[in-house]
């Protein structure tokens, strides 16, 4: 854990946002979902990602973003490629550009579910949202990490080493 | 056909994406499309040439009409024998030539796309298909000349040619496109049976004769093509004598019968031909190395044909077509055996070469090909030379027919010299034997190709009467009163056979008298290749100098720059219809808390202002974003405000990840925005931003479309939130367009600062700065 120099590293608060995360999560997921019917959608939810990044950064440092599962930059694709496949999947049956559907079906337990494929798109906009907010927070944070802990002459130092502990 | 030129694809393909392990194979491979055109041609060549064109229609963009459309007639299967033909001798010849140093499946493979395209360029009906296969054959050519990418002289040239090329290209597709408007036709067929006049078609013209200049290396555009030569020579003999230079002519062909008589046409074309012939005659005799001698001679043949085809009358368009077919054989027969004593001897410098002719196959071939060249008797460039001169007595064209007259005979004056000098360079000396026990014998690989196609112009020659017949078929594909010339090896004692006489004789004398002076010369450098490298120079400078001016650099300058525009746009806007805005028609609140919640903002936004502290400012920034929002869900506006608190909060954080890398307080201001202008400048701004939205709320003149929304958004695109179902369905496409800004700005700030990091490493490793120092600074991207 790399403190951040003027902040006191606080093992309660660490230990709080590590647990709060997957349920801020889940809470992004949401709101990007129910943002169909009710105030959210794809951009607010991929910004509540990048708000769980910062909570992370500010508590464990810059080790929290390096040892994130994805790569940042692959979710910026990944959504832009689901908002662009999702708008041209009405094509392929003869539909024009980014017409919408509509699937109602029922679930057990849960009821009556109404699916609609514009959410799908709105899904890839949360991920690309969210992709970009955590590539540029990694990206900042990896240069302030640098710039503050002097440069490291070892070559091929990569950011996902962290170096002095 | 469509089948053909995509073997050619396919076939160029597997040559360039197997490349390391073809080797040998490849040219053996792509003589195979080569030879399938060849049988198809044949087998169709008897219905084309009575008049029935073979067509083919694919269709591409249907909303644009677009379609790659192909129309096969007479002189489209002469360009396709030629351009197959050939084309397959090369790739033999090439077996011989190159050695496995050269990197022979590219070589191959580029050829081959070059043939596809340019059998779609000779075989095209539409205008568009026209301009496309033209292109491809220029990026197919730029690649071949660039062939040796270490030789900063080849990559010149390849960049040379391919930007002249390229910028005629653009000029003809305007012409074209100019003739499509004007016609209303958008295939080649259809604008010549429209037949439309005007001013707009002339400037037609003008563009489309541009283009064709430029490729087919007309004066002034000339100077590419000797620059062409770093080429390898089967390259040279193919794309840039026999082929490739033709498609000017092509076009010009296909025009000149309807629209000749169209005022710019006929100058333009002969001053341009003539001065090329000229031009083109005089430096020949200048080189010292035989295979630019033969480049500027094709400019001068080029010229020559070009005025033929391009007076557009039935004679001349048949004399035309024939000097090309006749040109093609003889100038590719020369290419070759310049090719194959190059390969054999190991130098091309007339100076300097001795011995070839004790090779006798190469040396008689050369023979039979200068004959062709300098239109000797019984050739088939003596030939079609006559009937040239036939064509140009027997008048029709006015003036420009005199010029073109005197031209031509001045022009074959210069061609029978240089041949004569050509050939006893190349075959002459044999006086040194020592350099004749270096020659080893070259492969039949070598030998056969040129060889035929200088047999070939002996045969065609003796045979006049039918290969005039053929022709005269195929220039009646261009003008039906063609259909009725001739070719004679005899025809008595005629005024052309007289002008032949004497320019096979001035052509000696001038040889004879010019030998001492051009023995040793060094041929000057072109003045429109000096000129072509000015103005490219001056260009690129000129940008350095334009980009240099105006990105100072400054970021206050930037933000001072955009801002004065918006201010600028909106003002202008408001001061045109200013008698709409009515102020008294807003509420001044809805609620107190709306006034004490706008009283805080503008206070927090005070504070920015006044804030000493970049810290301070961020966070007085994000307290009146907050406080924005506030408003927002006021205004019963939950998504907005939901945004702009999570967009606040985001951004604070990034500002406290880059704040740690600015200096603590802001730094002093530009010289040129003192106080008082600055001041100035954001009220100015504030007021026209504001004034801007309160006139836009009350502009309003069509029905709102937030009715029709709110009605659709639920049974269309099933969702009650109309915020949300508006951008992800009723305007999902400029979603889709603004998250494709987004993921580019991402990618961007990810790609500036790890620029920046690499900047600052870099500089630490060279000076050893002490790099604790630096966080203190503004390095990289945030200067």
């Amino acid at each position: 854990m790399t403190p951040r120099p003027g902040i006191t590293p606080s093992t309660i608060l660490s230990a709080t946002v590590a647990g709060l995360s997957p349920v801020l999560g889940m809470i992004a997921i949401y709101i990007t979902l129910r943002g169909h019917n009710a105030p959210g959608g794809g951009f607010a939810g991929g910004l509540i990602v990048g708000i769980i990044l910062v909570l992370r950064y500010l508590t464990d440092g810059p080790d929290a973003l390096r040892r994130l599962p994805v790569d940042p930059v692959v979710l910026i694709g990944v959504g832009l490629g689901v908002a662009v496949l999702t708008g041209m999947a009405p094509l392929v049956v003869g539909e024009s550009f980014m017409e919408s559907a509509i699937w109602k079906f029922d679930l057990p337990l849960i009821g009556s579910v109404k699916v609609v494929s514009s959410a799908i798109f709105d899904l890839g906009v949360f991920i690309l949202v969210s992709g970009v907010v955590a590539a540029i927070l990694v990206a900042l944070s990896e240069a302030d990490d640098e710039a503050r802990r002097g440069l490291d002459d070892r070559p091929g130092r990569s950011g996902s080493q962290g170096v002095d502990r | 056909m469509l089948l053909l030129l995509l073997a050619y694809g396919t076939t160029a393909a597997v040559c360039l994406v197997g490349h390391r392990r073809l080797g040998a194979a490849a040219f053996p491979l792509a003589t195979l499309p080569h030879l399938a055109t060849l049988v198809w041609l044949v087998s169709v060549a008897g219905g084309v040439l009575d008049g029935t064109p073979v067509t083919a229609e694919l269709a591409w963009v249907d909303a644009l009409d677009l379609s790659i459309t192909l129309r096969l007639d007479g002189f489209g299967l002469l360009m396709g024998l030629l351009v197959a033909g050939i084309g397959a001798l090369v790739s033999v010849f090439s077996v011989g030539y190159f050695s496995a140093d050269h990197d022979r499946a590219r070589i191959a493979g580029l050829l081959t796309a070059f043939a596809g395209a340019m059998l779609g360029l000779v075989w095209s009906d539409g205008l568009l298909t026209l301009f496309v296969f033209w292109e491809l054959t220029s990026v197919a050519s730029f690649l071949l000349i660039g062939t040796d990418d270490r030789s900063a002289t080849a990559r010149a040239a390849a960049l040379r040619a391919l930007l002249v090329t390229g910028t005629g290209g653009l000029s003809l597709l305007a012409g074209l496109i100019l003739l499509g408007i004007a016609s209303g036709e958008w295939t080649i067929s259809g604008v010549l049976a429209a037949d439309p006049t005007g001013g707009l078609v002339s400037a037609a013209l003008v563009l489309v004769l541009f283009g064709t200049a430029t490729k087919s290396a007309q004066v002034p555009f000339q100077f590419w093509l000797p620059g062409a030569m770093a080429a390898p020579t089967p390259v040279s003999a193919y794309l840039h004598s026999a082929t490739m230079v033709k498609a000017g002519i092509v076009v010009v062909a296909r025009l000149a019968p309807v629209f000749a008589d169209d005022a710019p046409w006929r100058p333009i074309i002969v001053v341009c031909g003539v001065a090329s012939i000229l031009l083109g005659g005089v430096r020949s005799l200048r080189q010292q190395d035989a295979k630019l001698a033969l480049a500027h001679g094709t400019v001068s043949q080029l010229g020559l044909i070009m005025v033929l085809v391009g007076l557009g009358t039935p004679a001349t368009t048949f004399a035309g077509v024939a000097v090309l077919l006749a040109h093609a054989l003889f100038k590719a027969s020369w290419f070759l055996s310049v090719g194959a004593v190059d390969h054999v001897t190991g130098t091309r410098d007339l100076r300097r070469l001795h011995g070839v002719r004790r090779l006798p196959v190469l040396a008689a071939t050369i023979v039979l090909a200068a004959a062709s060249m300098a239109a000797i008797p019984p050739t088939l460039g003596f030939v079609t030379k006559e009937g040239a001169l036939e064509a140009l007595l027997e008048g029709g064209a006015g003036w420009t027919g005199t010029l073109a007259l005197v031209g031509v005979v001045a022009g074959s004056v210069l061609t029978v010299a240089y041949t004569i000098r050509l050939a006893v360079g190349v075959l002459g000396n044999d006086t040194d034997g020592s350099h004749a026990n270096e020659l080893h014998t070259p492969g039949p690989a070598l030998l056969v190709p040129p060889a035929l196609l200088a047999a070939a112009g002996l045969v065609a020659g003796l045979a006049a009467a039918p290969v005039g017949g053929f022709l005269a078929r195929v220039a009646a594909s261009l003008d039906p009163a063609a259909g009725d010339s001739a070719l004679y090896l005899w025809h008595g004692l005629t005024p052309a056979l007289g002008l032949s006489a004497l320019v096979l004789a001035g052509g000696f004398g001038l040889w004879w008298i010019s030998r001492p002076a051009t023995r040793e010369a060094a041929a000057p450098r072109s003045a429109s290749t000096v000129a072509y490298d000015r103005a490219y120079e001056a260009l690129l400078s000129g940008s350095r100098r334009i980009t240099g001016s105006t990105q100072s650099g400054s970021l206050p300058l930037y933000l001072g720059i955009v801002l004065l525009s918006i201010a600028a746009a909106t003002g202008a806007a408001l001061a045109v219809d200013r008698g709409l805005l009515d102020v008294s028609s807003f509420p001044i609140a809805n609620s107190p808390l709306e006034v004490a919640i706008c009283l805080v903002t503008a206070l927090s936004s005070l504070g920015v202002i006044l804030a000493r502290q970049r810290f301070g400012a961020a966070l007085a920034l994000g307290g009146s974003g907050y406080l924005l929002a506030l408003v927002f869900l006021l205004q019963g506006a939950p998504d907005l405000a939901v945004t702009q608190f999570l967009v606040e909060t985001v951004t604070v954080a990034v500002y406290v990840l880059v704040l740690a890398r600015l200096p603590q307080r802001f730094s002093s201001a530009p010289a040129w925005a003192p106080l008082g202008v600055r001041i100035a400048l954001s009220v100015v701004v504030g007021l026209s931003v504001a004034g801007f939205a309160l006139h836009a709320s009350t502009a309003r003149e069509a029905p709102s479309v937030a009715e029709e929304y709110l009605r659709r958004s639920e049974p269309e695109a099933g969702g009650r939130n109309v915020v949300n179902v508006i951008l992800v369905d009723f305007r999902g496409f400029d979603t889709l367009g603004e998250i494709t800004v987004l993921a580019i700005a991402g990618a961007g700030v990810v790609n500036l600062v790890a620029a920046a990091r690499r900047e600052q490493r870099r500089k630490h490793l060279d000076d050893g700065t002490d790099v604790e120092d630096l966080s203190g600074r503004s390095p990289g991207v945030w200067r």
